[in-house]
């Protein structure tokens, strides 16, 4: 099939299926809105299975539809130009999936693959905890081997989606005489279960997305270990490799138009008019675009003749122009930008909300000293 | 680090053969002592200038991707020839008076290329065989240009002032105007890239191997993150450049955009580039400040702010004040 084709097919289906009881969805969720509208769009991810959306770039063997990159990226554009709301599934269908097609066993794909395309069972993720943030390694969460399966005992973190996942992929520590990367095992954890406890943390935006997840003796089976035990780091490490940007693209629509309302902002409050907010326009356009041409180049790019710099440039490149557009959107509105009436506006939520690209999935910190040491070899700050 | 994942195969072993010429023959320092130049063998041996010219004219019809890769290094070693506007007037010219195309591919003529607006400081003019003007609506070749030349701030680029003397030749309106003006801003853009690369690798190199408080520097984490920062601002820079050198129909919104991106990450790198060399950074034997002058020299002579500000006009379709 032909690109163009390609496109035509996702175009049709999103407007025959993105209307009627899932019109409301139809620019909703994503970064600092995950609470919007939740049960449509459970509902609207099993709709998107039954069209054969879910797992558009995995291999056909384990139910995919082995989608090329360019495909991929086309499917991601014309959902963010439909305005598609957020996936409530994402790292279900982004990284436990992947995860599990790349290290899992056969009973695992044939277990869990089938729920992630069919958008019946929900994923969330249990990296982050309290003492490990950026030093992911610290982890301290355990789980011990006993006759019933992994009793799991922890604290997790920063877990969005935590409070509707079915599953948690779990970063723990296996073998407790073990330090930093070693003794760690990737678990799957059941969420529906007398061991696990969600609390929504509230955020500085007022609303909650992400919460903290208690695990105090929850319980997993025996095999729901994803690659050997102790070899966790391996495996999340590799998760954190599927990230290769083909939704980049997509993200980037809704950049523009979020750039298109500040815009308008400007336009409505007359400072439109004003050259130094002119340029500050014309300076997140022109970052915008490099964007666009950075997202275009590294899919062009031969992967193996990489260092692997490209996601940690990327992802500094587009957190801190993100965020730089929160604060050109409050700028933009002139005064009358301190006022809330009832809720944080779109651009209001957007200033505050921005605030956490460059923290998380690898705070702008952390993606430096991968710079530093993965690309160039600089020595490790052992002071 | 010579691997640039963005590279085709053809243009690996480009990048490669074009590099190992000039650390041979015009390293940067060889170049300044001897006024020796590797003219002949990247014209006439290995026929730069013909890389994205059609065959029809002579060229190899190549691509202007891959022009661009050779210029990308010899911004590297702050090439001490007129490769770059004499590439490019051979790409304009074959579209506008291809029987002056020949001379420029076998390195028996160079050509500079003058925008209107900055006459009085044209690199390359001197020592230039042809010079093309580009005003806001003409494409002009000026056959009796009388160049002065000047002492420019950056000893790597020679200078002069360009004065038309007499009737210049029109060879294109506008659109050939505007074309020829795309074309330079994107093969400056390349060599921007290249020469910025250039100046990150030399100071990743000295972090690493000098040490103050008994570590390398490369270890304190301060000094680390301001490589990576500026990192991140040349692979932005070159991803621009590289969309530009596509030639794609939005050009005129792309090569702007890319000279304005690579000129200030260029800047940028050149003077960080001092700083983190300290003291001998500031010293005329070391390459920083000739880095730093051509950075500095091209930002002044084609304003990013100015180009930023034609691109998002040229997207927005709004009329470009004084272009």
């Amino acid at each position: 099939m032909t690109l163009e084709r390609f496109r035509a097919e996702v175009r049709t289906w999103l407007a025959e299926h993105l209307t009627g009881r899932f019109e409301p969805l139809v620019g909703s969720g994503g970064p600092g809105r995950e609470h919007e509208h939740t049960d449509l769009r459970r509902e609207w991810e099993r709709e998107l299975a039954s069209g054969g959306w879910i797992g558009l770039g995995w291999p056909r063997e384990v139910g995919g539809r082995g989608a090329s990159l360019e495909e991929q990226v086309v499917f991601h554009e014309e959902y963010a130009r439909a305005g598609g709301p957020a996936r409530i599934n994402h790292l279900g269908e982004q990284l436990a999936g992947p995860t599990i097609i790349a290290f899992g066993t056969q009973e695992q794909k044939d277990r869990f693959l089938p729920g992630i395309l069919a958008g019946t069972d929900l994923w969330c993720q249990g990296y982050s905890e309290p003492g490990a943030g950026s030093d992911l390694a610290a982890v301290r969460t355990r789980a011990e081997r006993r006759e019933n399966g992994w009793h799991v005992t922890g604290q997790k973190v920063w877990t969005s989606l935590a409070h509707l996942a079915d599953w948690c992929f779990v970063l723990a520590r296996t073998d407790p005489e073990s330090q930093r990367h070693k003794g760690l095992s990737y678990l799957l954890v059941p969420m529906h279960q007398d061991g696990v406890e969600v609390r929504p943390i509230v955020q500085l935006t007022g609303t909650s997305e992400f919460n903290e997840v208690f695990f105090d003796d929850a319980v997993t089976a025996a095999d729901n270990v994803v690659g050997e035990p102790g070899e966790g780091w391996r495996v999340a490490m590799g998760t954190l490799a599927f990230e290769r940007g083909v939704s980049t693209l997509g993200q980037q629509v809704g950049f523009a138009r979020e750039l298109e309302d500040v815009i308008e902002a400007a336009r409505a409050s007359g400072l439109a008019d004003d050259v130094a907010l002119q340029d500050r326009v014309v300076e997140a356009w022109a970052g915008l675009q490099v964007l666009r041409h950075t997202a275009v180049r590294t899919l062009s790019s031969d992967a193996a003749a990489s260092t692997g710099v490209e996601a940690s440039v990327s992802k500094l490149l587009w957190a801190t122009w993100h965020r730089s557009l929160g604060e050109l959107a409050m700028v933009a509105q002139g005064p009358s930008s301190v006022v809330v009436h009832g809720g944080l506006s779109p651009l209001q939520n957007l200033f505050l909300f921005t605030r956490s690209d460059t923290i998380y999935g690898g705070s702008n910190e952390v993606q430096r000293n991968i710079i530093a040491e993965r690309h160039w070899g600089l020595p490790r700050d052992r002071a | 680090m010579t691997g640039v994942p963005s590279d085709t195969a053809d243009q690996r072993e480009l990048r490669s053969s074009v590099r190992a010429l000039l650390e041979a023959h015009a390293p940067l320092r060889g170049q300044l002592s001897e006024g020796g130049s590797p003219w002949e063998r990247l014209t006439a041996e290995m026929g730069i200038p013909a890389l994205a010219v059609r065959e029809e004219h002579g060229g190899t019809g190549a691509t202007f991707a891959d022009l661009a890769v050779a210029l990308e290094e010899a911004g590297r070693t702050l090439l001490r020839a007129p490769l770059l506007p004499t590439a490019v007037a051979a790409v304009v010219l074959q579209d506008v008076a291809p029987q002056l195309v020949g001379p420029l591919l076998d390195g028996s003529s160079a050509a500079a290329l003058a925008l209107s607006s900055t006459l009085d400081t044209v690199p390359w003019a001197p020592g230039a065989d042809l010079v093309l003007v580009v005003t806001g609506d003409a494409l002009l070749l000026a056959e009796q240009a009388q160049v002065v030349p000047l002492e420019p701030l950056d000893p790597t680029r020679p200078l002069g002032r360009v004065v038309v003397a007499g009737d210049a030749r029109r060879l294109g309106g506008p659109e050939e105007a505007g074309r020829a003006r795309d074309l330079l801003h994107a093969a400056l853009a390349a060599e921007c890239v290249g020469a910025a690369q250039r100046c990150l690798e030399l100071t990743v190199a000295h972090l690493k191997t000098r040490e103050q408080f008994g570590r390398p520097l490369g270890s304190f984490q301060a000094l680390r993150h301001r490589v990576a920062d500026l990192t991140v601002l040349v692979e932005a820079a070159r991803s621009s450049a590289w969309y530009a050198a596509r030639l794609g129909p939005d050009l005129p919104v792309a090569a702007p955009l890319a000279l304005a991106t690579a000129a200030d990450a260029f800047t940028a790198v050149a003077g960080e580039m001092i700083q983190l060399h300290g003291g001998i950074g500031f010293t005329w034997e070391h390459d920083a400040h000739l880095y730093f002058k051509r950075a500095w020299t091209t930002a002044l002579l084609h304003d990013p702010r100015a180009l930023r500000r034609l691109a998002f006009a040229r997207a927005h379709d709004q009329e470009v004040p004084g272009a």
